[in-house]
């Protein structure tokens, strides 16, 4: 039998099992992994598995600390893999109460529950951008480059991740429960089937006729990974960790997987503007280059400038700014040797798969809601 | 081209001769070759280089004096060999042993082969292979037996590809079937070259661990000929492509070569690419491990050389039309920056791939597996060559300025504007006090413009108040 090669990983507990990236961690323990799979998150009607795959949905918020423990230790999971989080596309000071609130407090609270409870091993979704700045490029960096934090860091989102991922490794092997073992993963611009950010915005710029502009020379390289990978990440992390806690020696440096932080990205950083191309592509674009106008990158941030000051004088958030130009001609992607090595890590789909796979089903999407 | 035309398209393009002088005029060889005490056979083989190879006997010719004999010699027996797998007035009943038993011959002295067909370009290598063996005599042993040994293997495969019908009709299936080709022709080359840099220690002995690079070295070479040579290998009835790739694109593979198919053979071309691309890589590991100035331009001019034909076949439809190949100008370039160190080679290697992903078009169905590896391939020039350290990004972090909002900015924008208007009144009220007479130019200035300004009632009040 086929499960039986399967690796075991016990009771797994996923938190934000229904969000995004949570639904397809679920999908790949339950294809994966030999295990039993319980779900906590806010609203569990979305992104449900079938009864048949025997899935425990718990309603609750993460930040309700008592509700959060009482479940775990109902469900008494071996492994929680935490990846709720809001999502990070407004900047203003509501969402920033809300990031503060879901990212630091309610990963506090995870924490603690999962000490008190005796997890044996929590993996934590952080995010690569927890080592930018939103300005310098980042060149081939790995764990080694060090958080933008505080007043550095100018996307608040990144910050309350970056205190989130403190907290969490701080609780590796803490004198509180000297039996939890933590890690993070950093992913790196995901997208996949459930995105509503990246594919969201590239296909309503084709959408809107707006494909034919490019700013900045598109040599900048960046970082896309396809959400499969990113949960395949998590799961390899999470065995590490229990095949640490089983073991009663500690390990070596080199080879620590537990209080680490791991890069995870489809190991093939792509130039900005072509990722774009290929989704528009993928989505029916008949154009190649021929009617593209480059916007060179000083012009675009006088643009964006003149666009933020109007919309200062007007007093409203500006659509258009200096940051969304940043973003376009920022070089910024990683080298993942760290997760390759100690995680036996490699992507298990290529960008190009996985971009014809999410740009399809987003399509449909399209398609089903427009009958609805 | 005609002097004349040479002259214009040089006019025109005074970077290609700026290049082609500056090679010309002021390239230093790592070692000259010394004519001085040279045997009557070793001139002569040096003569038979000369007249078989186009693009190897310059830099065969620079090697370190250690290597120079016997990486010659390895050529010419190739070459030799080459000779008489390409015949085809040899009866294959006659060339399967005379291939298969090459590395005998070539002990043998005095052997010489003049069966060649009278229009085979190489012949008179054959015709005067004596002196080949009489040199190859006073090679150093472990050098020969290289040599010999990579003779046996070349051999053997030259015979496995006369005698297979199979590939003689259908040409290359599968890609499997292609790289093994692409071993046999140019992997094999690379082998015994690796080998005897190790041997010489000119090179690192992990290059002999590390297969795969050396490996990769030959692939990458002979794949891009094969690319590039597409159109004269139809012509001549020979297909090296794998089916396996252009039958995603074209059912026959005539049908390449009609002008109705360009865009599919354009996609078939860039799928070749790709496949080429790969080894790119690999290539530049394999540079790092080289240990000797006039071995590292020996490798290095045709990997860049091979670099750049990939540029120029990418999404070329020419290459479905005649032969293609670099101008005389960027090889002259290629060659200075090839003659110099890693980190050089590693800028044209990125120059070249920053340029096919230019030319990268999205309708292609290699699109983003392209972008992809050319983006693999940066990416392994960084981590040879890192831009950034983390160390000094930590260091120089508490530095960063705090950035400015946009209410100060504006504040700052409109005080540096008043500032301007104040002093630019000033200086008006100063002149009208000394006696400058503006009134004048505004009087004139309503006459030009007619009626609209009767009394100048200009600026000048500023000053008054202070009188």
């Amino acid at each position: 039998m086929v499960s039986e090669k399967r690796p075991t990983l016990g009771s797994v507990m996923v938190i934000g099992g229904c969000g995004f990236l949570g639904h397809h961690v679920v999908r790949v323990l339950l294809r994966d992994y030999n295990c039993s799979v319980s779900v906590i998150d806010l609203r569990c009607t979305r992104n449900r598995r079938p009864e048949s795959d025997n899935v425990a949905y718990h309603e609750a918020d993460i930040t309700d600390a008592a509700k959060v423990e009482s479940i775990l230790s109902k469900t008494k999971p071996d492994v929680v893999i935490h990846t709720a989080s809001p999502p990070a596309q407004s900047n203003d000071s509501v969402s920033h109460a809300l990031f503060k609130k879901v990212n630091v407090d309610g990963t506090a609270a995870v924490v603690k529950a999962c000490q008190q409870t005796g997890v044996k091993a929590l993996v934590y979704t952080s995010s690569a951008s927890v080592m930018s700045d939103n300005a310098s490029d980042l060149i081939n960096a790995d764990e080694r480059w060090p958080m933008i934090r505080g007043s550095q860091q100018t996307e608040y989102y990144s910050e309350t991740k970056a205190a989130a991922e403190e907290l969490v490794l701080a609780a590796n092997r803490a004198d509180e429960s000297p039996n939890l073992l933590t890690c993070a993963i950093r992913p790196s611009g995901i997208m996949g089937e459930g995105d509503t950010m990246v594919l969201y915005h590239l296909i309503n710029i084709l959408r809107q006729g707006r494909s034919g502009v490019q700013v900045g020379d598109n040599d900048n390289l960046f970082d896309f990974t396809y959400v499969e990978n990113v949960a395949h990440g998590h799961l390899l992390a999470a065995r590490a960790l229990l095949l640490t806690a089983a073991t009663k020696t500690i390990p070596l440096d080199m080879e620590k997987v537990d209080g680490e932080a791991f890069l995870i990205t489809n190991d093939s950083p792509v130039y900005f503007w072509d990722f774009a191309r290929s989704v528009w592509a993928a989505a029916g674009s008949p154009h190649g280059t021929e009617h593209v106008r480059v916007l060179p990158r000083s012009v675009g941030m006088v643009l964006g400038y003149l666009s933020e000051c109007f919309f200062w004088a007007i007093n409203k958030p500006p659509t258009f700014n200096r940051q969304r130009i940043v973003y376009s001609c920022m070089t910024r992607y990683y080298d993942i040797s760290k997760a390759k090595k100690r995680l036996g890590y490699m992507p298990l789909v290529s960008l190009d798969e996985g971009v014809k796979r999410s740009v399809k089903w987003f399509l449909e999407q399209q398609e089903a809601s427009k009958k609805a | 081209m005609g002097v004349a035309q040479k002259a214009f398209y040089y006019l025109v393009h005074p970077n290609q001769l700026r290049s082609i002088i500056q090679w010309k005029v002021w390239h230093e060889p790592v070692h000259r070759r010394d004519t001085e005490d040279e045997t009557e056979t070793e001139k002569k083989c040096f003569e038979y280089l000369d007249l078989t190879s186009r693009s190897f006997a310059a830099v065969i010719k620079e090697l370190n004096p250690e290597l120079l004999m016997p990486i010659c010699l390895f050529y010419l027996v190739l070459r030799g060999l080459d000779t008489i797998e390409d015949d085809m007035t040899i009866d294959i009943k006659e060339k399967e042993p005379l291939l298969r038993n090459f590395h005998v011959n070539m002990e043998q002295d005095g052997w010489t082969f003049d069966k060649n067909g009278p229009n085979e370009k190489d012949r008179d290598l054959l015709v005067g292979f004596d002196n080949v063996i009489t040199e190859l005599k006073k090679v150093k042993k472990p050098y020969f037996e290289i040599i010999k040994d990579i003779t046996i293997k070349m051999g053997n495969g030259m015979a496995d590809y006369a005698v297979n019908a199979e590939h003689n009709i259908n040409g290359v299936n599968t890609i499997e079937e292609y790289e093994l080709y692409c071993h046999y022709v140019a992997g094999l080359v690379g082998e015994g070259l690796t080998r005897l840099f190790v041997e010489s220690e000119l090179a690192n002995p992990q290059l002999l661990v590390r297969a795969d690079l050396t490996e990769s070295m030959g692939q990458m070479l002979q794949k891009t000929n094969i690319i590039r040579d597409v159109h004269e290998d139809w012509v001549d009835k020979r297909r090296f492509w794998p089916k396996e790739i252009w039958s995603q694109y074209v059912d026959n593979w005539d049908d390449m070569f009609a002008p109705e198919n360009r865009e599919k053979a354009l996609q078939c071309s860039s799928h070749m690419v790709l496949n080429a691309l790969k080894h790119a890589d690999e290539c530049l590991f394999y540079m790092a491990g080289i240990r000797d100035q006039s071995v590292f331009n020996f490798v290095a001019i045709p990997q860049s050389m091979a670099m750049a034909t990939l540029e120029l076949v990418f999404r070329n439809p020419a290459v479905f039309e005649r032969n293609v190949k670099i101008t005389k100008g960027d090889a002259c370039q290629l060659m200075i920056e090839s003659t110099q160190n890693l980190r050089i080679v590693c800028d044209v290697f990125r120059k070249y791939v920053r340029r096919i992903h230019k030319k990268n078009d999205p309708r292609d169905p290699n699109f983003l597996a392209i972008s992809t590896q050319c983006g693999k391939i940066e990416q392994f020039i960084e981590s040879i060559f890192p831009t950034q350290d983390p160390k000094k990004i930590e260091a120089a972090q508490p530095q960063a300025q705090p950035s400015m909002d946009k209410g100060e900015a504006f504040m700052l924008v409109s005080a540096v504007l008043a500032t301007l208007i104040l002093i630019g009144l000033m200086m008006v009220g100063l002149a009208w006090f000394m006696g400058a007479h503006m009134d004048k130019f505004f009087l004139r200035l309503d006459e030009i413009l007619g009626d609209s300004m009767r009394k100048p009632t200009a600026t000048p009040i500023l000053g008054r108040d202070e009188l």
